[in-house]
């Protein structure tokens, strides 16, 4: 029976990069509207895991993934798949901030308009507000949004690209170490409106810092060498992982 | 627990000397409270100044422990077992703490008392004390060793010293029902009784945290009681 509270389901499902297995049969739930820290050392897998959500791993032609990745309970590790409409529900924020070189409105604009969420100027400007209200963004940028995205600040620049995720409606946002280019003040900006985005959108993170994990997750899975070794609720893990490799780790006895 | 050593050398130091502060803060309890037993039963009014300066030791090694945690966490922010160490680190510094201002004021009593403590209450005073200082030895010895079993035992023992403090109790107020004049060192005894009752529950307290220091979890359930003891 699948549980109502699970959004992302992934059973057995095994990455292969050529010869070179980067994932090893992980089984793990991503429980809707909250978020997930993935944790571990370089190469462990967690990125991997990430992009096998969106099928990001598509684009490389020598990764082969075998398993199953199940969302709201529909198998999306298939073919026939649409990987457009998919990427439309699953938005994704990465370690550096990529705005694409346009105007800070093009770059929310951007989405709604190839997936044809707008049917007049006035409705996208209404999205573009909308969503740069969500990203916490839109008080600082609400009287240049003619500028380039690429004038912004870092910190601005990384809430752009939430604001461009979550232009299209997803109901999932992956980040992959979204604050490790930022000073503590944006990592303290993003991680508020993770805690406010939870609310509507189930997040998936990677993070090499113990203490955000900390501080902005309620689950958190621990990976090593491919293998989901571990996944609990953050409190468990933080206070007393079940696992000695989980402990050794967050512990900084082996890295 | 683990035997793996943190890949920060310095880290695992800071540790370690937080684990030399507490031994040395325990054994300096330890010995505060079995001198203060000693003077009470033998009314040895110079051990009790010594005894009373000596208080001082415990409470300055409190202060590094402080000291050392604040660091600790500041800069390691500790996870898992650190954490749970830290924690129970300070925790358990407090407590012997307490234990050691106990001992100060069972120690303080000594001096006013008008005269030797009558045959028939040193059995009973004697038994309590000797029962809490086998109790504070075994819970550091529990931490030295990091022994669950031993933690959980100490933690039922308290019952007993419960028992033994209602007997002594109970023989102080008969000695007070005899004569009015046996008001005054009656009234110092019941509060000595009463102050190695409550080191009592210090050393549990202590057990507790190294339960929790141990398995992640408090230890469940109430705890047996004695007889008639009203807590405070």
């Amino acid at each position: 029976m699948i549980n109502n509270k699970v959004k992302i389901k992934t059973t057995n499902l095994n990455v292969y990069y050529g010869d070179k297995q980067a994932l090893n049969d992980v089984n793990l739930e991503i429980h809707s509207k909250e978020v997930t820290a993935l944790i571990g050392p370089s190469g462990c897998g967690k990125s991997t895991y990430i992009r096998c959500i969106n099928r990001m791993n598509d684009v490389i032609d020598i990764c082969r993934v075998t398993g199953s990745i199940e969302i709201d309970g529909n198998e999306i590790n298939k073919k026939e798949i649409d990987v457009v409409s998919l990427r439309e529900k699953i938005g994704m924020v990465f370690q550096k901030p990529n705005p694409f070189p346009k105007s800070i409105y093009d770059n929310v604009s951007y989405g709604p308009n190839i997936h044809g969420l707008a049917e007049n100027k006035v409705k996208m400007d209404e999205i573009v507000e909308t969503s740069l209200k969500k990203a916490a963004l839109w008080n600082e940028v609400k009287d240049r949004l003619n500028e380039p995205g690429t004038s912004l600040s870092g910190g601005q620049q990384q809430r752009l690209c939430i604001a461009r995720a979550i232009s299209v409606n997803p109901e999932v946002i992956l980040m992959d170490e979204p604050c490790s280019a930022l000073d503590p003040i944006a990592t303290a900006k993003i991680e508020e409106l993770m805690d406010e985005l939870k609310k509507s959108y189930t997040i998936v993170i990677v993070t090499h810092s113990m203490s955000q994990a900390v501080r902005v997750s309620q689950r958190t899975g621990f990976f090593h060498l491919g293998k989901l070794i571990e996944v609990d609720t953050t409190e468990k893990i933080f206070k007393n992982p079940n696992n000695k490799m989980t402990q050794d780790y967050i512990t900084g006895r082996f890295g | 627990m683990s035997d793996e050593a943190h890949i920060v050398k310095s880290y695992e130091e800071e540790l370690q000397n937080l684990n030399d502060s507490l031994i040395k803060m325990g054994s300096l309890t330890e010995s505060q409270l079995a001198d203060s037993m000693e003077a009470i039963i033998k009314v040895d009014k110079e051990s009790a100044d010594k005894i009373i300066a000596n208080d001082a030791k415990i409470n300055e090694l409190r202060a590094k422990i402080d000291n050392q945690i604040m660091t600790v966490l500041v800069k390691r922010a500790p996870m898992a077992i650190d954490l749970r160490i830290t924690i129970s680190t300070l925790k358990i510094s407090h407590d012997l703490e307490r234990i050691g201002d106990l001992a100060k004021s069972v120690a303080k009593k000594i001096k006013p008392l008008p005269h030797d403590l009558p045959k028939e209450l040193i059995g009973s005073l004697r038994r309590l004390g000797d029962l809490v200082q086998k109790q504070l030895r075994n819970v550091l010895d529990a931490y030295l060793n990091k022994s669950k079993e031993s933690a959980i035992t100490i933690w039922k023992n308290d019952e007993q010293v419960d028992d033994l403090t209602n007997t002594a109790m109970n023989e102080v107020a008969d000695f007070l029902g005899k004569s009015k004049k046996n008001l005054e060192l009656a009234t110092h005894l019941l509060f000595v009784t009463k102050n190695i009752e409550r080191a009592g529950d210090h050393i549990t307290n202590i057990a507790e945290s190294l339960y929790y220091l141990i398995e992640g979890e408090y230890l469940e359930g109430a705890r047996p009681k004695g007889k008639d003891i009203e807590k405070n």
